[in-house]
């Protein structure tokens, strides 16, 4: 057995998978002004792209607004959330990728 | 009017508990059907769904999902993609939608028992969406491979294979039976929406939409990634029922549920999406190895969130992480072997170059499988095809209804791991297998694999020609290698070299 696999759920990183659409880069942009001083992770994989970063990461909707250059309601977001890492908290307000422990 | 923000209404609306006066309330939620384990409804209260949505909400946005997967259909269904596509590429879809499309009829039946019985109204909220989401994908999964059926009779299997005792369907069935449509309410919040959904079917829904956009079929791509966007908030309803059983001292109970829908579901999937990702995908159109997308969903991702919810990772954790490295393969070699029996049309996906990759991605995979698939192609370049096909059934887990194997190569690695229950002998792929019928025997005794039902004289005359119709698989719907063996001509001139490490 490889142990660096078997070792692979020894993480922290908490974000959304979204399907490839318009919405990614703005909310990768979100994800980045809503989280200073952290590192937000973009891995594309084309049909999704997966953005992470350690524990928590939150999207706020009026950040999200801004980089979208239009009005956007938080219940619209899962239309690309297409899977996540981490616990999630759904307000019309934000949308939050935690864990409440840390390994 | 001002409208009320969701969250001002949303627990005042969704809280459906009742002191029932007409009939006791044992009887209104019987244990049978909630499972809830002996934790009282009291308990049941802090039962708090993470991921919340409304009626209006729910009816908005389920709209825009479907109107863009249609659209993306429609803009695309006169590229006649499927006609130039690689053989390969056709043969995932059709396996993926007679595998998959019925199943989602089973997984609606599961959340309309969450939305009846559930022991929380916050459980009976979001499985009633769940409901409706499972409806949607069986009618999407029914309607997008239908208009290829007058081209194509094996895409009709995606209505037929689970009207019949094909061994494929019979596994499905057996797996989507056990843990879908005969668990009680819990149990199904646990195996279905959190086993099966939070973890696996990301690696059918979105892992493979990856290489499907690669290899250029984007109304596939869009079509199962749309779908796992609803998985992804039903999915949400397992979490929070875990806790619960958690706080009350159900751990236990709670991981053996686990455990099983996570073995069972490992199964499907290995046979399913592992010879879709490792070898019925074009090379060129592979994003990662089966392995790779293991590595980031199931562990990265889903093993992660057992020890989030404070649960211990499987017995069978470090087994599982080494059938990574051989099942699907194994998996892939039988399922080409007996490709007669399948709707589909199995790929090799074992030119030279594609072995270059197996090596890489799967070191020691040319010492091993590639030893077997080196005879086929000597028969086949010698003309000797009968000798690439079957003339009777392997031998299959009584739990998983898949062929018992293991590593080929040098010597003889497959290995039985048989139970005795009742007088009757039970045979099984692995230690976890078995200790999934260990746990409810009497749930699982009366099932009969393909080859018991073989050996019990279901199936005459007894060998392939009568297994064929006993799964109701017609001329015309067989299976037959996805190129028609074009793939191994490249080694009539050069037999496989290994590239130097």
């Amino acid at each position: 057995m490889n142990q660096s696999v078997a070792d692979g759920y020894k993480n922290n990183r908490v974000g959304p998978i979204l399907r490839s659409s318009d919405l990614t880069e703005a909310v990768i942009e979100a994800a980045r002004e809503d989280n200073p001083g952290k590192e937000v992770r973009v891995d594309d994989k084309g049909a999704y792209v997966r953005i992470d970063a350690e524990g928590e990461l939150i999207i706020r909707r009026e950040t999200l607004e801004r980089s979208l250059g239009r009005p956007f309601k938080m219940a619209e977001f899962e239309i690309n959330l297409g899977s996540f890492a981490g616990r999630v908290e759904t307000t019309n307000e934000h949308i939050r990728f935690y864990f409440q422990k840390s390994i | 009017m001002a409208i009320l923000e969701r969250s001002e209404w949303y627990d005042v609306a969704r809280d459906t508990n009742w002191t029932p006066s007409y009939v006791k309330e044992e009887e209104l939620f019987p244990d049978q059907m909630t499972g809830g384990l002996g934790v009282s409804r009291d308990k049941w209260k802090s039962y708090d769904e993470p991921y919340k949505t409304s009626y209006p909400e729910y009816v908005k946005i389920q709209r825009e999902k479907d109107s863009a997967a249609y659209s993306v259909k429609a803009a695309l269904d006169r590229s006649q993609m499927i006609e130039t596509a690689d053989p390969g590429w056709a043969s995932i879809l059709k396996s993926h939608y007679g595998a998959i499309a019925l199943g989602e009829y089973a997984a609606m039946s599961a959340e309309a028992r969450m939305a009846r019985f559930g022991m929380a109204p916050g459980m009976r909220n979001m499985a009633t969406f769940g409901m409706m989401d499972e409806n949607r994908h069986a009618q999407l999964q029914l309607y997008f491979p239908h208009e290829h059926c007058s081209k194509d009779r094996q895409f009709d299997w995606a209505q037929k294979a689970y009207h019949t005792n094909e061994w494929a369907a019979i596994a499905a069935r057996h797996a989507f039976d056990d843990l879908f449509l005969s668990r009680d309410a819990t149990s199904i919040a646990v195996m279905l929406t959190f086993a099966f959904e939070t973890g696996f079917t990301n690696m059918q829904f979105l892992g493979l939409a990856a290489d499907a956009a690669e290899a250029g079929d984007y109304t596939f791509s869009s079509l199962i990634s749309s779908i796992q966007t609803d998985e992804s908030r039903h999915a949400q309803i397992g979490g929070p029922a875990l806790q619960v059983l958690i706080e009350n001292g159900k751990k236990e109970e709670a991981e053996r549920l686990v455990y099983m829908g996570i073995a069972r579901a490992w199964r499907i999937f290995g046979v399913l999406t592992g010879p879709a990702m490792d070898y019925y995908t074009p090379l060129s159109h592979r994003k990662q190895s089966f392995k790779e997308f293991m590595q980031e969903w199931i562990v990265g991702q889903f093993e992660r969130s057992l020890i989030e919810l404070g649960l211990d990772l499987p017995w069978y954790w470090d087994q599982m992480i080494a059938e990574f490295d051989y099942q699907h393969h194994a998996y892939h070699l039988g399922v080409w072997f007996w490709r007669p029996t399948v709707w589909w049309n199995p790929a090799a996906g074992v030119t030279p170059d594609d072995r270059d990759w197996l090596e890489e991605k799967y070191p020691g995979w040319n010492d091993t499988f590639g030893k077997c698939w080196d005879v086929i192609i000597d028969n086949i370049l010698a003309g000797r095809h009968e000798k690439t096909l079957p003339e009777t059934l392997p031998i299959v887990c009584n739990m998983s209804q898949l062929p018992i194997c293991a590593i080929p190569g040098n010597g003889w690695n497959v290995r039985d791991y048989p139970a005795e229950y009742q007088g009757r002998t039970y045979h099984f792929n692995s230690e976890i297998d078995r200790w999934v019928f260990q746990q409810d025997p009497v749930r699982y005794r009366d099932h009969m694999s393909i080859v018991d039902r073989m050996l019990a004289g279901l199936i005459q005359p007894p060998d392939l020609g009568g297994a064929l119709k006993y799964m109701n698989i017609a001329p015309g719907e067989c299976g037959e290698d996805a190129h028609k063996y074009a793939w191994a001509e490249a080694y009539r001139a050069n037999p496989y070299a290994k590239k130097a490490a």
